[in-house]
């Protein structure tokens, strides 16, 4: 990963208020935003709808269960399985419009109750993921970067090993010997603080390879600009120069990823809340697709594209507080 | 009923390959945690399934049974011997053509909502199980005889049936036809799913979809059943009902000391969980057909007798147990799993292999040539066998044993094609016919299975097609409705011997191994867990905890 310096410190969010007033970027921006929504919703609905197999056997208690005519009727009746496709979609959009995401199929309660519950024990796990890994990348190449070769080489070889290792194994690793074998956190659960750091950790250590390859270049870049030799020059000591100065140019590609990682860490959840027994939307969507639980499904997507507009929107707002060239108010560039 | 099974979705094999080796890693000696129980007097169970519904009318799938085997008591109990005890009904007289049922309820007991058991529950719960509205797969289709029930007095009810059905008490005694109050089951279902009321020795008080369902102990309980151990309120104060999919980690709450007690014990953590004084294992098979693969007897190649059973010779099924599973199931060869009313022992060693005589039978039915594959071949055709099959449906275990029986067929001459699609994509095939091979099982407490799995009546269906064969037997079909129309118990283990006799002959099913509920708990804290006797599952009502010094 060697960018060239220019590409690296030019990378521009993707909207900037050169021209035109904030209204029309907010309408904009929100015009965008609805249009994402809907294609996730829409795409989601006929992939599923449109997937051969009939849910009904999923619905009715499994694929064990003898249920009468009457029965399946009447299940095909109450969700309006009995209906054309188009029909069961534009009547899914009508009940979106007023915030009615339907009932489950198989917990047979309003969606909302199902998912809400369980909107921020995800985030919470995503969030605190993305925090750990942002520690543990910066500390590795803030430590490792431009240190001569063996560290820059170690360093290389760990983030790619880190980046290369499965969710999984990592959590169940981290279960034996932290929880189990030395009793520091509990094995599952979801009780306060204590219980959310392995799963959290699980889900950081992969990401935490990610970005540290990518920041370790910018760094690199950053660390050969003509502002850090005269920085240097200034007599700033080499950790100074390093946080203050390089650093700043050093974390833009790494929260360009940071948007992208927290949508992915919100469905990529299940592989940690399943490990420890968490509940989760990551858990929902998996179970849903499974026995394909429709109304689940589309509103746990709902959601992740809603956290993905989110995150990016807080993402471009970051880059202008950190980069003030992509701020027509700020210094000139 | 057939339970999906204990394994969960996971993102892939190879990974749960991992987490089966990571889990090995769980090897140091003894359990951790404090041997005493702990403080608040809470029993914490860690189930391995997600439960969705908690009413067990709805729907009915196994976890459910589970937990409501601790709050719902049945108007008759079953014991491990098979027959029908008094439970909430005291008594009851069947009329002579098999179709009136005359229930007497006791005139003692309360629901934990306060409303009083009565003649009127028997209707309202009977009602509200084949209303189409309930959604009920299981109880539902088990009561598809039902007509009505006409309530003669507060503790005198008439259930009047369409066709003599012997195994009706049977099914009552499952947690799936648990009674219910009538008042709580007038509220929506959604409110009934998350806290449905019965008279049973705990109430739910708290349910959190994926995570746990909150139990306590009713101070009133005066209704236990013949089986259990003692009467009056149970011993634990409170359980903790904790759904934790993921078996290490399962396994390692346990050793943790984090909870009590699981279910779906790991097979590879047996002889480790066995060699640990603070841990019981509590085993047993249960009844019903056994997990199996089932030959649809509809179409070609399996239309012919004789390649089902070279089919059945060439599976080396016990060799596949012991190597995946480390011999922690037991095999099972009949159509019926030992624990099961009026089994028979005969049909265990029938098909036992022998590659000889598959190719012998094979020979016979034509399929005499081999392409270069090594192939049998037919008129220019290859004995091909198609097996659409759901791995997230089923333990890794399984997926492994299914591999195996593809391999040893091949030695044969035959092409076992497993191919994988999701639970929906199956059922639509298998509802079709559209299939060779199934995999499958059915649990429930009586030897009246064999019509489900195997009788005319259930080609069909609107939603799931129990019998995967296809097989139309009229002889078949006349005994199995015979052994309904008759409570002679000689003369219905007679009906059922023959029945299975058929079964055995026309090699429909492959069996493979017993279902059997596998229940772990930490003895060093806790005593006397039992498993109900109707379908093997988990009964908290007599646990008491052990005296730590």
């Amino acid at each position: 990963m060697s960018t060239s310096s220019l590409d690296s410190l030019s990378a521009a969010p993707r909207t900037t208020a050169t021209a035109g007033t904030a209204g029309k970027v907010i309408a904009k921006r929100a015009a965008g935003s609805l249009f994402v929504l809907w294609a996730a919703v829409t795409l989601t609905f006929f992939v599923l709808r449109l997937t051969p197999g009939d849910p009904i056997t999923a619905i009715l208690g499994g694929a064990g269960s003898s249920p009468s005519p009457e029965t399946v009727a009447a299940v095909r009746a109450e969700y309006g399985l009995d209906q054309p496709v188009l029909v069961q979609y534009l009547s899914y959009l009508g009940n979106l419009l007023i915030g009615d995401f339907g009932v489950s199929y198989i917990f047979k309660v309003p969606v909302l109750e199902i998912i809400g519950p369980q909107i921020l024990p995800t985030l919470q796990l995503a969030g605190l993921a993305l925090v750990f890994a942002w520690v543990i990348a910066l500390a590795f190449t803030l430590l490792t970067v431009g240190r001569g070769r063996v560290l820059d080489g170690g360093g290389r070889a760990v983030e790619v090993f880190f980046a290369s290792l499965p969710q999984f194994w990592v959590g169940i690793m981290l279960a034996v010997v932290f929880a189990v074998t030395l009793g520091w956190f509990p094995v599952a659960g979801n009780d306060g603080f204590r219980s959310l750091v392995l799963p959290a950790l699980s889900l950081a250590v992969p990401l935490a390879g990610f970005i540290a390859q990518v920041t370790r270049s910018s760094f690199e870049d950053a660390l050969a600009q003509p502002f850090v030799l005269s920085a240097r020059a200034r007599g700033l000591s080499d950790t100074a120069v390093r946080v203050t100065h390089a650093l700043r140019h050093a974390i833009l590609p790494g929260l360009t990823l940071s948007a992208w990682a927290v949508g992915s860490l919100v469905s990529s959840a299940v592989v940690a809340e399943i490990i420890f027994a968490r509940p989760g939307l990551g858990r929902s969507l998996v179970d849903a697709i499974v026995n394909r639980d429709l109304p689940i499904t589309l509103a746990v997507v709902f959601i992740i594209a809603a956290v993905y507009i989110l995150v990016n929107l807080v993402v471009d707002v970051l880059y202008r507080v950190v980069d003030p060239r992509t701020n027509p108010k700020g210094s000139a560039a | 009923m057939r339970t999906a099974s204990p394994s969960t979705p996971r993102p892939s094999r190879t990974l749960a390959l991992l987490a089966v080796a990571a889990g090995l890693v769980l090897t140091t000696s003894g359990c951790g945690g404090s041997a005493a129980a702990s403080e608040d007097d809470t029993f914490v169970f860690a189930t391995g399934k997600d439960i969705s519904c908690l009413d067990p009318h709805v729907n009915g799938d196994m976890p459910q049974a589970s937990i409501a085997a601790n709050y719902l008591d049945s108007l008759v109990s079953q014991d491990s011997e098979g027959a029908i005890h008094p439970w909430l009904a005291t008594d009851w007289s069947v009329s002579e053509d098999g179709l009136t049922y005359t229930f007497t309820v006791r005139d003692d007991v309360w629901f934990t909502d306060g409303t009083k058991l009565t003649a009127e529950a028997v209707k309202a719960n009977l009602d509200h199980m084949v209303d189409p509205d309930t959604q009920s797969g299981t109880a539902g289709g088990y009561l598809k005889p039902y007509v009505g029930t006409e309530v003669v007095d507060e503790t005198t009810a008439v259930v009047t049936l369409n066709r003599p059905y012997a195994a009706f008490l049977e099914v009552l005694a499952q947690p799936f036809l648990g009674i219910e109050s009538p008042e709580a089951l007038k509220r929506p279902q959604a409110e009934n799913c998350n806290a449905p009321v019965g008279t049973g020795p705990y109430k739910i008080v708290d349910y959190v979809p994926q995570s746990r369902v909150s139990l306590v102990r009713n101070e009133d309980y005066n209704s236990a059943p013949p089986y259990a151990q003692h009467e009056g309120p149970a011993h634990i104060e409170k359980i903790e009902w904790r759904i934790v999919p993921e078996d290490s980690t399962r396994y390692g709450l346990l050793r943790a000391g984090q909870v009590d007690a699981l279910d779906l014990m790991p097979s590879v953590h047996f002889d480790e969980a066995e060699a640990d004084p603070n841990v019981e294992l509590i085993l047993q098979d249960r009844p019903g057909n056994p997990t199996n693969l089932i030959l649809n007897t509809t179409r070609a190649p399996f239309d012919d007798v004789d390649v089902r059973k070279a089919f059945l010779r060439s599976a080396y099924v016990d060799a596949g147990i012991n190597s995946v599973y480390f011999g922690t199931v037991t095999r099972a060869g009949g159509p019926l799993s030992s624990t099961t009313g009026f089994y028979s022992p005969d049909f265990e060693h029938v098909y036992d292999p022998d590659p000889d005589e598959a190719a012998r039978l094979l020979d016979a039915a034509g399929w005499t040539e081999r392409d270069d594959e090594g192939y049998r071949v037919k008129d220019g055709e290859r004995l091909t066998v198609h097996f659409p099959y759901t791995p997230g449906a089923w333990p890794t275990a399984h997926q492994a044993l299914v591999t195996q029986i593809q391999a040893t067929a091949k030695k044969a001459g035959f092409e076992v094609l497993i191919e994988n699609g999701d639970g929906a994509t199956v059922s639509e095939l298998g509802n079709n016919f559209a299939y060779d091979l199934r995999a499958d099982y059915w649990n429930t407490n009586t030897a009246d299975v064999l019509r489900i799995v195997f009788s005319s009546e259930y080609t069909e269906s609107a939603g799931f097609v129990p019998n995967g064969s296809g097989f139309r037997n009229p002889e078949l079909d006349g005994i199995l409705n015979d052994a309904l129309a008759t409570d002679d118990p000689a003369e219905r283990e007679d009906l059922y011997y023959q029945a299975q006799q058929i079964v055995s002959d026309n090699a429909l099913q492959l069996p493979l191994y017993n279902q059997a509920s596998q229940v772990a708990l930490r003895s060093d804290r806790y005593a006397n867990l039992t498993l109900e006797p109707s379908l093997s599952l988990p009964y908290l009502y007599d646990v008491t905890a052990v005296d730590s010094e």
